[in-house]
């Protein structure tokens, strides 16, 4: 999958916006939505909120995580952790890529954020990268990746399965190896047909 | 040297991986002689090995030439289907003068046939339940935004949107369009987003 | 506008909401997407949210061009209709690469009543190794010497790989998913818990993934 369409299942992520419109309830197809009263807090998905930011219509509110001590402790913790450590949620960089993107002025602090992101992704890219090499020394025909995100999972594709798949199909080889051998004098014996006409 | 010919062809196709050459009826009618030819020496030879062993050998051969030509020659025509293929998602029904004349006559039957099937498949989509049918080549990206600025890269003429409002696209004129609808001209190059 | 029901009746007398199709859609897109052959269609599913579109652009044309709602509404269909076109683009794709092997499969399959095409992506199959077939013999086929002209159509048939490496995340909690090591000759078990995530091959969780219980990521 391309990295766009990663980004297009993360926006249907929930998150709360401050509209400064009022409206009903909106009854879409993936559920229902208000009612919007400029001023209060709703929810809807990442897609709507960027939309109606978009069209100057709301004020995205940060989702919790956002902030500088949540994201500190976070990037501490995957720092001192030999694992991947559970992140804000499944698609905490497609939010923040979004969010920081047209709405930095509604998060507090959103330059530093987006620097202690980046730091996180790098952290994790850079294990991603140890523990991948390490699977393929082990042999490389299975492993286990909690708490890998949708984005970060697609980082290593193709190159992670097809590596896996050389790997295996080199094994395999090396254990034919021994049968084909023999085949090796008669190969000229296989009958052709046109001889025969 | 035998089965030399179309290897010669299958460079050619390789050679432009993403466009598509020129169908090289002259060089498949020499391949073609040649199988004639491969055949017919096997033939005479075939009967006179119960006499003479050593034409056994030959006889394998010519044969494996034969079988070779015949799986590049195959090789050749699929891979040139599965890029005429990709016209019918790029430019639809109808391909531009320039590109219909890379064709051979019998490829661009083949590809009115694959665009027909397409085309009632798609018709077929939503049929029960009084759908009209949706149009598989659009909607290739997920959408980001309802409207998109674009430039005319060429006179097109009049495009009639889905809401009856009717745009004509001159060269360099600007235009804030459906992104849904104008997805396709982007693809032929008529249109150029502006980001 | 705001009265559309999101109710939808499925054949059975079961009702689902319009969100349950939607995320059935979506899951099924993204199993096909990374699936290495072609899986069960979901045709029921993508009928009954086409139903749901056209109802609610009907509803839309009510609106007035510049109203807000108008917009969010074509915004979520669009999107939707992504999702659709993608999904069956991607059935397409695979049934053209693969169509003399789906073939060969979808016919047994159609005797048990398990089939995994549409009965209009099965005509599409069957009209597209018609055409091919037929472009093949004239081209060069008939024009080849004596039994060279045969055409032997498995032998050109293309064949998922099914043993490639994938990424799943269980749904549920599975045990005893054996993982075959051809090159040992020693199976191996292990287990899925709810909500982990693996590297693996295709082949020993293709069930899992058609019956819902690992979703591929």
């Amino acid at each position: 999958m391309d990295p766009y369409e990663i980004e297009f299942i993360g926006e249907n992520r929930i998150s709360s916006i401050i509209p400064n419109f009022t409206y009903d309830k909106i009854y879409l197809i993936c559920g229902e939505f208000g009612p919007f009263r400029a001023g209060l807090p709703l929810n809807v998905p990442l897609w709507l909120a960027i939309m109606l930011k978009q069209k100057q219509k709301c004020r995205i509110v940060p989702p919790e995580w956002m902030d500088i001590d949540v994201l500190q402790n976070i990037k501490e913790e995957e720092k001192r952790s030999r694992f991947f450590t559970k992140m804000p949620n499944e698609h905490y960089m497609v939010e923040a890529k979004l969010i920081l993107g047209v709405a930095a002025e509604d998060v507090p602090n959103a330059a530093e954020i987006k620097t202690i992101i980046k730091d996180i992704w790098d952290i994790r890219m850079s294990k991603l990268r140890t523990s991948m090499d390490a699977l393929m020394k082990s042999g490389g025909s299975y492993g286990r990746l909690d708490h890998l995100t949708m984005m970060e999972i697609n980082s290593v594709k193709p190159l992670l399965p097809s590596a896996m798949d050389e790997l295996y199909k080199i094994k395999m080889m090396t254990k034919r190896a021994p049968t084909a051998a023999n085949l090796n004098n008669s190969t000229f014996s296989q009958s052709g047909s046109s001889q025969n006409t | 040297m035998f089965a030399e010919k179309v290897i010669e062809l299958l460079k050619e196709a390789e050679r432009n991986q993403d466009t598509i050459d020129p169908f090289n009826d002259e060089k498949i009618r020499q391949i073609l002689e040649e199988m004639q030819t491969l055949f017919k020496m096997n033939m005479n030879d075939a009967n006179a090995t119960s006499e003479n062993k050593s034409l056994w050998t030959t006889v394998q051969v010519r044969h494996s030439a034969l079988e070779r030509n015949k799986r590049c020659l195959l090789a050749y025509l699929y891979s040139r289907m599965e890029k005429i293929k990709t016209l019918r998602w790029e430019f639809g029904s109808v391909l531009p003068p320039d590109v219909r004349e890379l064709l051979s006559d019998d490829e661009y039957e083949w590809f009115s046939k694959y665009s027909t099937n397409l085309a009632s498949y798609m018709r077929s989509l939503g049929q029960d339940i009084g759908y009209s049918g949706i149009d598989l080549t659009e909607n290739l990206r997920p959408p980001k935004a309802l409207y998109m600025e674009v430039v005319c890269a060429a006179d097109y003429g009049k495009l009639e949107l889905s809401d009856g409002d009717v745009v004509m696209l001159r060269k360099n004129s600007r235009h804030f369009l459906p992104a849904a609808e104008c997805q396709t001209l982007v693809r032929q190059g008529v249109l150029k987003q502006i980001l | 506008m705001d009265e559309i029901s999101d109710i939808v009746v499925s054949d059975e007398e079961e009702e689902i909401t319009a969100d349950v199709v939607l995320k059935t859609l979506q899951t099924a897109w993204q199993n096909e997407r990374l699936a290495p052959e072609i899986l069960p269609h979901n045709n029921d599913m993508v009928e009954c949210m086409l139903g749901q579109i056209q109802h609610m652009e009907r509803n839309i044309n009510k609106l007035p061009k510049t109203d807000l709602r108008a917009s969010i509404h074509k915004m979520e269909l669009s999107r939707i209709k992504f999702i659709i076109c993608n999904y069956l683009r991607t059935r397409l794709n695979k049934i053209e690469k693969y169509c003399i092997h789906i073939m060969n499969d979808e016919k047994q399959r159609i005797e048990t009543g398990t089939n995994y095409l549409t009965l209009a992506e099965f005509k599409y199959t069957q009209e597209y190794i018609a055409n091919m077939e037929g472009h093949l013999k004239k081209v060069v086929l008939d024009k080849m010497p004596g039994n060279m002209k045969s055409l032997e159509m498995n032998k050109m048939a293309v064949y998922p790989n099914l043993l490639t490496h994938i990424f799943l995340k269980a749904n549920t909690s599975i045990n005893g998913v054996v993982l075959e090591d051809l090159v040992a000759d020693q199976d191996e078990e292990i287990d899925l818990e709810e909500g982990s995530q693996h590297i693996l091959q295709y082949k020993p969780i293709a069930d899992l993934v058609k019956n819902g219980k690992v979703q591929l990521v």
